[in-house]
C-alpha cells in the first residue's frame, strides 16, 4: 500500500452546521493544515427565508450561530491552532459557502456531513454539499459522521 | 446589527450574502445558552502601564493560565515526591545529631541506643504514615490532619490543627532559610552581617518559582532532592557494607564533638532522646494537605507518594544512624560538623563524593522551605473555603497557584527571620512544636473515624491509630516541655492567637451571610419607596448637567446643593443654575466654618428628619458628577472632595452613592458644546447632554474642591 501524503494547502474554508462532525472536521483541518502553517476560515452560514431582508437582525443575536463558531474556535485554541470565524447570513447554504471560498481564493473547502435518513431509510445528503461539489471552484473535502447505530 | 454591512455578490446573479458582526468574539466565547466564557483579551490590561506590568508579571512568574489548564498542572509521582518531601527528607540530615545530642548526656557507651530510639522513631514514623494513608484516602479534598479533626472532633480542635500546622510551616521556612545561610556563612565569612537580608531574598526567589506554578517549581526543585536521596543511600549502602564486612574504622571525635555527660541513662533521658530525634517526622503530613494537587486518582497517587517517601525518610533515617553508630560519630556543636559529614567524610574519604553529599544536603536543607510553600497555602485555600480565613486565600493566581498564601507565607517567614535575626539557634526551639499537635489530633481524629464507619480492619486501625496518638501526644507534651523556657512558649500564643483570628473570621462571615441570606422561593416585589436624589456641585457644568440626566432617569424629585464659602459666588452660582436649570430646586448651603463635606452631610440629615415619621424612610441617591482624569498626575488634581464625599456617606443608611463620570473626550459633549444659545442659557446637546458659557470649561464639580 503506498504511504499516505498529507494534502498540502494553504487557505482552507470550513463550513460548519453547528452538528456533532464539527469538531471532527476543524481537528482535521487543524491537523493537516499544520504542516502548511495553512489559513483557516471557519464559516457557518444562517439561511434566511424571503420574509425577511438579507440584513435582517438575526444572526448576531443568535446565541446559537455565534456558538457554532465559537466551539470552532475553542478546538483551535485547545489544539494551540489559528482559526478565523466568520458568520454569514445567506438565502442558499451552499452557495454562500461557495461564494465565501471562491472570494477568499481557499484553494480547499472542507465540509461536514451528518449521516441522515429520509423517511423510507435513504441516505440524504442535503442541498449543500452537492451544490459544493458542483460549483466549488477549488477542491473539496466532504467529511461524513459515522452511521449511527441501527434503530433497534 | 451592530454596524451593517453591504451584502456581498456571489459567483452567480442573485446570490448575495452579508457578513455579520460578532462583537463578543473578541473577548468572550459562549459556552451554551445564557453562558459566556472569558477569553484571556477580556482580563487584558487596558492602560499602556497596565500593558507593561503584565509584560514583567508574564516574565517573572510566567504566562496566565487557564482554569482548564489545572489539570495541566497537576503532578506526578516522580514530580509530587520531591515537591512535598523536601522537608521530610532533609530533616534525616539531622534528626540523628539530635538524638546523640542528648544520650552522650549519660556517657559515651550510651550511645549505642540511638540505633533503638531511632527504631522507636521509625515505628511512629510508620503508624503515622500509615495514619495519613488513610486520610489521604478518606479526605481526599485535602486538608490533613485540619479536615480530620474538624470531621470527627469538632470544629474548634480542627482550628486547633491547622493554627498549629500554619505556625510550622512559616517556621519551617524561616528555620531552612536560615539554617542554609549558616552554612553558607561558614564558608563565607563576609556574608554573615547580612543574613537577615540574604535569608529574605532566598525567601522571594523561593516565593517567585512557587507563584510561577507548582509543576514549574517542582521542576526547578526536584533535581537536589533526588540527588540528595541518591547520595544518602550510597553513603548508607557503603558504609553498611563496611560494616558488614569489618572494613569500617572508628572515626576519632574532633575538638568541637559534644563533651560525655555523667547524667544517669533514665527513661526521661531516653524521652528526651525519642523527642528530639523524632524532628524526623515533620513534613510527613504535607502530602495529605496537598491531594488534590497530584493528577488522576489523586488519592490514589498521593497515598503512595507517602509512603514512598516514608520508606525513603524511614531507610535514611535509621541507615544514618546505624552507619553512623558503627563508625562511633559523636554529635558536634554548631561550629563542629553535623553526623552526616562525618558519616560521609569516613565513608567517601575526601573526594567528588563526599562533596557531591556536602553539596546535596546544603541544596536539601534550603529546599525543606519548598514543601511549606505547597502545603501553607493549600491548608490556608481550604480555610478560607471554610470561611476561618479570608476568602481571597481561596483564589488562584495566574498561574493557579494560591498566590495569597504563598505571599503571606513568605512575608510571615521574613518577619521571623527578622525578629530573630536569622539566628538559626533563636529559630529552632519554635520549630515542630506545632507538627506534633496535628499529628495527635489527626490520630485521635483517625480513631473515632474508624469507630463510626467500621469498615473491614476498623479495630485494628483504630488501635493503632490511638497508639500514634498516644506515642505523638507524648512527644508532644516533651518537646513542648524541653523547649518551653528556650522560646516554644511563643508557639503556644501564636497558635491560640491564630486559634482566635480564625473564629472572628469565621463570625464575621456567618453575621454577614446571616445579613444577605434569602429564603429560598422567595418573591422579590417591586420597589415601592420613594426614591430622591440630591446632587452637590460647585456651579454648572458639562459634569453637573450629565449628572443632572441621569437624576432625571431616576426620580422626579431632585435637587442640587451648593456649599460654598463665598456668599458672593453662591449667588452667581444660583443665578445661573436658575437660568440653565430652573426645573431643578438649587440649595445653597452657606458654609461660614469653610468645611465642605460636613455641611451637605448635615444637609442630608435633615432631609431624612424632615420625613413624616409614619412613612417608610425614602431611599436617597446622591449622585456625584465627576470629571475623569486621563492620566495619573491629573488624578491628583481632581475628584479629592469627592472621594472624601463617597467615603463619607459609604455606610450612610438609606443612601445610595453614585458616581456619575464625565469625560472629556466624549463625542456627544463636543457635540453639545457646539449648541450654545447666543444668550449663555443651557441648551441639550446631542443624548441631552447640555453646557453653558460661563463654565464649560472648568473641568469639574467636585475637582474645585
Amino acid at each position: 500500500m503506498p504511504e499516505a501524503i498529507p494534502p498540502v494547502f494553504r487557505r482552507a474554508v470550513i463550513a460548519l452546521s453547528g452538528g456533532a462532525v464539527d469538531e471532527t472536521v476543524v481537528r482535521l483541518a487543524l491537523e493537516f493544515g499544520r504542516a502548511s502553517r495553512a489559513e483557516l476560515i471557519a464559516i457557518h452560514v444562517v439561511e434566511l427565508n424571503w420574509t425577511q431582508p438579507l440584513d435582517a437582525d438575526v444572526a448576531e443575536r443568535s446565541e446559537e450561530a455565534q456558538r457554532v463558531l465559537d466551539a470552532a474556535e475553542g478546538v483551535a485554541e485547545a489544539m494551540h491552532g489559528k482559526l478565523e470565524a466568520v458568520l454569514v447570513q445567506a438565502r442558499d447554504v451552499g452557495a454562500a459557502i461557495v461564494d465565501e471560498a471562491a472570494a477568499r481564493d481557499a484553494d480547499l473547502l472542507i465540509l461536514g456531513l451528518p449521516y441522515r435518513t429520509r423517511f423510507g431509510g435513504d441516505f440524504a445528503i442535503g442541498r449543500a454539499v452537492p451544490y459544493a461539489l458542483k460549483n466549488a471552484p477549488c477542491a473539496v473535502w466532504v467529511v461524513r459522521e459515522p452511521m449511527g447505530e441501527e434503530p433497534q | 446589527m451592530t454596524t451593517p454591512r453591504p451584502p456581498l455578490h456571489g459567483r452567480k446573479l442573485g446570490d448575495r450574502r452579508v457578513v455579520v458582526n460578532r462583537p463578543h468574539s473578541d473577548f468572550f466565547r459562549y459556552a451554551g445558552p445564557g453562558t459566556m466564557v472569558a477569553k484571556a483579551a477580556a482580563s487584558a490590561p487596558t492602560t499602556a502601564v497596565g500593558r507593561r506590568v503584565a509584560r514583567v508579571r508574564a516574565f517573572v512568574f510566567g504566562k496566565p493560565l487557564t482554569s482548564a489548564a489545572e489539570i495541566g498542572e497537576r503532578l506526578s509521582k516522580k514530580l509530587a515526591l520531591p515537591i512535598f518531601s523536601s522537608d521530610a527528607i532533609s530533616s534525616s540530615a539531622y534528626a540523628t545529631d539530635e538524638i546523640l545530642r542528648v544520650l552522650i548526656l549519660a556517657g559515651i557507651a550510651w550511645l549505642t541506643w540511638s540505633i533503638w530510639v531511632a527504631a522507636a522513631i521509625a515505628l511512629m514514623l510508620t503508624i503515622v504514615a500509615l495514619s495519613y494513608r488513610q486520610v489521604c484516602h478518606g479526605y481526599p479534598s485535602g486538608g490533613g490532619a485540619y479536615v480530620v479533626a474538624r470531621e470527627n472532633l469538632g470544629p474548634n480542635f480542627g482550628l486547633i490543627a491547622a493554627a498549629a500546622l500554619m505556625v510550622d510551616y512559616v517556621m519551617t521556612v524561616a528555620v531552612s532559610s536560615a539554617a542554609a545561610l549558616a552554612n553558607l556563612s561558614a564558608y563565607f565569612e563576609v556574608i554573615k552581617p547580612y543574613s537577615v537580608e540574604l535569608g529574605a531574598v532566598i525567601i522571594i526567589l523561593v516565593t517567585a518559582a512557587n507563584l510561577r506554578g507548582v509543576r514549574e517549581s517542582g521542576n526547578i526543585f526536584a533535581i537536589p532532592t533526588y540527588m540528595f536521596v541518591g547520595m544518602a543511600l550510597l553513603v548508607i549502602g557503603m558504609g553498611t557494607a563496611n560494616v558488614l564486612t569489618g572494613h569500617a574504622h572508628m572515626v576519632e571525635p574532633s575538638k568541637f564533638a559534644e563533651k560525655a555527660g555523667t547524667e544517669a541513662f533514665t527513661i526521661f533521658l531516653l524521652l528526651k532522646a525519642f523527642a528530639g530525634g523524632s524532628v524526623a517526622l515533620t513534613g510527613v503530613e504535607a502530602i495529605a494537605n496537598g491531594v488534590p494537587a497530584f493528577k488522576p486518582p489523586e488519592a490514589k497517587n498521593a497515598a503512595n507518594t507517602l509512603i514512598i517517601m516514608a520508606l525513603l525518610l524511614g531507610v535514611i533515617f535509621v541507615g544514618l544512624t546505624f552507619v553512623g553508630m558503627n563508625y562511633g560519630v559523636r554529635a558536634e556543636t554548631s561550629a563542629g560538623q553535623p553526623v552526616l559529614a562525618q558519616i560521609g567524610s569516613a565513608v567517601f574519604g575526601p573526594g567528588i563524593l563526599f562533596a557531591l553529599l556536602q553539596v546535596s544536603a546544603a541544596l536539601i536543607l534550603f529546599l525543606a522551605c519548598n514543601t511549606s510553600f505547597n502545603a501553607f497555602p493549600r491548608l490556608a485555600a481550604i480555610l478560607a473555603k471554610d470561611d476561618s480565613m479570608p476568602r481571597q486565600f481561596a483564589f488562584r493566581g495566574d498561574r493557579l497557584a494560591f498566590s495569597w498564601g504563598i505571599v503571606v507565607l513568605a512575608a510571615a517567614a521574613i518577619g521571623m527571620l527578622w525578629a530573630f535575626n536569622a539566628s538559626v539557634d533563636a529559630l529552632i526551639p519554635l520549630y515542630s512544636v506545632g507538627v506534633f499537635i496535628c499529628f495527635t489530633l489527626s490520630q485521635a481524629g483517625m480513631v473515632i473515624h474508624w469507630r463510626h464507619e467500621r469498615s473491614a480492619g476498623w479495630a485494628w486501625r483504630s488501635v493503632l491509630n490511638g497508639f500514634g496518638a498516644l506515642l505523638t501526644g507524648v512527644v508532644f507534651l516533651v518537646v513542648a516541655y524541653e523547649k518551653f523556657f528556650n522560646g516554644a512558649w511563643m508557639v503556644l500564643i501564636f497558635i491560640p492567637a491564630l486559634i482566635g483570628m480564625m473564629m472572628f473570621i469565621r463570625h464575621q462571615y456567618a453575621a454577614s451571610s446571616r445579613a444577605l441570606q434569602m429564603r429560598p422561593g422567595t418573591a422579590i416585589p417591586q420597589p415601592h419607596r420613594h426614591n430622591r436624589v440630591v446632587i452637590p456641585i460647585s456651579g454648572v457644568n458639562r459634569a453637573v448637567v450629565q449628572a443632572l440626566n441621569v437624576a432625571r432617569s431616576i426620580t422626579t424629585d431632585i435637587r442640587a446643593v451648593y456649599v460654598s464659602d463665598d456668599p458672593a459666588t453662591s449667588t452667581e452660582v444660583r443665578e445661573h443654575w436658575v437660568q440653565s436649570v430652573p426645573d431643578v430646586p438649587l440649595v445653597v448651603v452657606e458654609s461660614p466654618y469653610r468645611a465642605l463635606i460636613a455641611p451637605l452631610v448635615a444637609y442630608l440629615d435633615v432631609l431624612d428628619r424632615s420625613w413624616p415619621a409614619d412613612q417608610e424612610k425614602p431611599i436617597t441617591f446622591v449622585l456625584i458628577p465627576e470629571y475623569v482624569a486621563r492620566s495619573w498626575w491629573e488624578r491628583m488634581l481632581y475628584n479629592q472632595a469627592a472621594k472624601q464625599l463617597r467615603a463619607t456617606l459609604l455606610g450612610r443608611p438609606h443612601t445610595v452613592v453614585i458616581n456619575v463620570p464625565y469625560r472629556r473626550d466624549e463625542t456627544h459633549v463636543t457635540a453639545a458644546a457646539e449648541e450654545k444659545h447666543p444668550d449663555g442659557t443651557l441648551v441639550p446637546g446631542e443624548n441631552g447632554v447640555a453646557t453653558d458659557r460661563s463654565s464649560a470649561d472648568r473641568p469639574s464639580t467636585s475637582g474645585r474642591r
